[in-house]
């Protein structure tokens, strides 16, 4: 049984999120608001603005597939109707980030080529090692690959995101405050349903162990391609200035406008990493480390 | 669902901490509009490490809201986060801050 959730509902679900911060909202951001014109008219910066929201939308098409897919296969009828109202949110999301691209100037007839050209292969990979546990039914292993590795991760970046361009985009910076409220439903329906279901299930920890030590893995990985394309700091700092914001960006003490992207790497995989040992350990698994790739 | 943190209180005699009575606060809106409106006053953005937490507050350690409360907080009392679902008891650290400690 999924005690946790006896009283959540759909109607809780439409109080908090469409008729709580989603309210008024227009993709996710408040109607009228534009990307900045410095981004559409920079070809670079579009560039580089349309491959970060492409892993976006990998990553949440990624979560749309396994949050669907893991309906049938919850035990009960509480984690049913919740995962129901998740796979609303994923939607959701796959939408507001491919409109970004859209915003970005992306053709909706050049979509899934642009998603092709740009999608990080090992991001691609991290989502085949969930997505392969969802065809199998597994219910367990689905829900801490999906709730916890990849919410978890989600959860982070778009933490990191957010800290990074509130000062400079408000528009994609109110798009991700909406992602991050979703995600305090999914890491927590993660954590709490897993963390009764794995003591009856004692026998799936190796199993789940070695999936998460493989997704950590292709994250990393992602992660490592990602900041090796990012402009330097001093570009960063002059982008954040053109575009008329602070170029403080402060995100667990590292500042985002002036650090050296090794070192924003760093910080992210520090602190997703860090929070993958407290939720793994707190469920009760032994957080395995990847080999740093 | 009733996440309202007073509703879930254990009672201040039970904690052995203090037998001072609680001290009581008025709750202000915060901005916090990821639960239903009527319960949004128990909730708070976080603003990170340097965010000193009254006496009435305490971090859910699984989506990172701050949980308030119109009373003090004292170990033993059990709130419940609404943001992520997650029950929790109230514990004191070694450095003597409020922390939750999470019931599956």
């Amino acid at each position: 049984m999924a005690d946790f959730l006896s009283a959540y509902s759909i109607q809780y679900w439409l109080e908090s999120c469409p008729q709580g911060y989603l309210e008024d909202t227009e993709y996710g951001h408040a109607p009228g608001e534009t990307e900045p014109a410095l981004l559409l008219d920079d070809p670079q910066l579009r560039q580089q603005s349309i491959r970060t929201t492409v892993q976006l939308v990998v990553g949440e098409r990624c979560a749309l597939a396994a949050s669907s897919g893991l309906i049938n296969a919850a035990p009960d009828e509480a984690s049913k109707r919740y995962l129901a109202t998740q796979t609303l949110d994923e939607a959701r999301h796959v939408e507001i980030f491919t409109q970004r691209l859209y915003d970005l100037g992306v053709k909706k007839t050049e979509l899934e080529d642009v998603l092709r050209e740009h999608a990080n292969p090992n991001l691609v990979k991290f989502a085949e090692v969930l997505l392969e546990k969802v065809d199998k039914k597994d219910f367990v292993a689905g829900v801490v690959g999906q709730n916890i590795v990849l919410e978890g991760m989600a959860f982070t970046v778009f933490e990191m995101l957010h800290a990074g361009v509130k000062g400079v985009n408000p528009k994609f910076a109110h798009t991700l405050s909406g992602t991050i409220a979703d995600e305090r439903r999914h890491v927590g329906f993660g954590e709490n349903r897993i963390g009764s279901l794995i003591k009856e299930h004692p026998e799936k920890k190796p199993e789940i162990e070695r999936m998460q030590r493989d997704m950590s893995y292709y994250m990393l990985a992602t992660f490592a391609d990602a900041f090796r394309r990012a402009p330097d700091a001093a570009e960063r700092k002059r982008l954040a200035q053109d575009l008329g914001g602070r170029p403080e960006a402060s995100w667990h003490g590292v500042d985002l406008a002036t650090a050296d992207p090794k070192d924003m790497e760093q910080a992210l995989a520090d602190t997703v990493l860090k929070e993958f040992k407290t939720r793994l350990g707190r469920i009760g698994i032994e957080y395995q480390s990847p080999v740093r790739p | 669902m009733n996440g309202d943190a007073d509703s879930k209180l254990a009672g201040a005699a039970a904690d052995g901490e203090t037998s001072k009575p609680r001290q009581r606060f008025v709750l202000e809106e915060t901005g916090f509009d990821e639960v239903p409106e009527k319960y949004r006053k128990y909730y708070r953005k976080w603003k990170g490490p340097s965010d000193d937490l009254g006496p009435n507050e305490v971090l859910c350690p699984v989506c990172k809201v701050v949980i308030r409360s119109t009373r003090e907080l004292r170990p033993g009392d059990r709130v419940y986060c609404m943001a992520c679902f997650t029950r929790f008891t109230v514990t004191r650290s070694e450095l003597g801050a409020l922390e939750a400690t999470i019931e599956y």
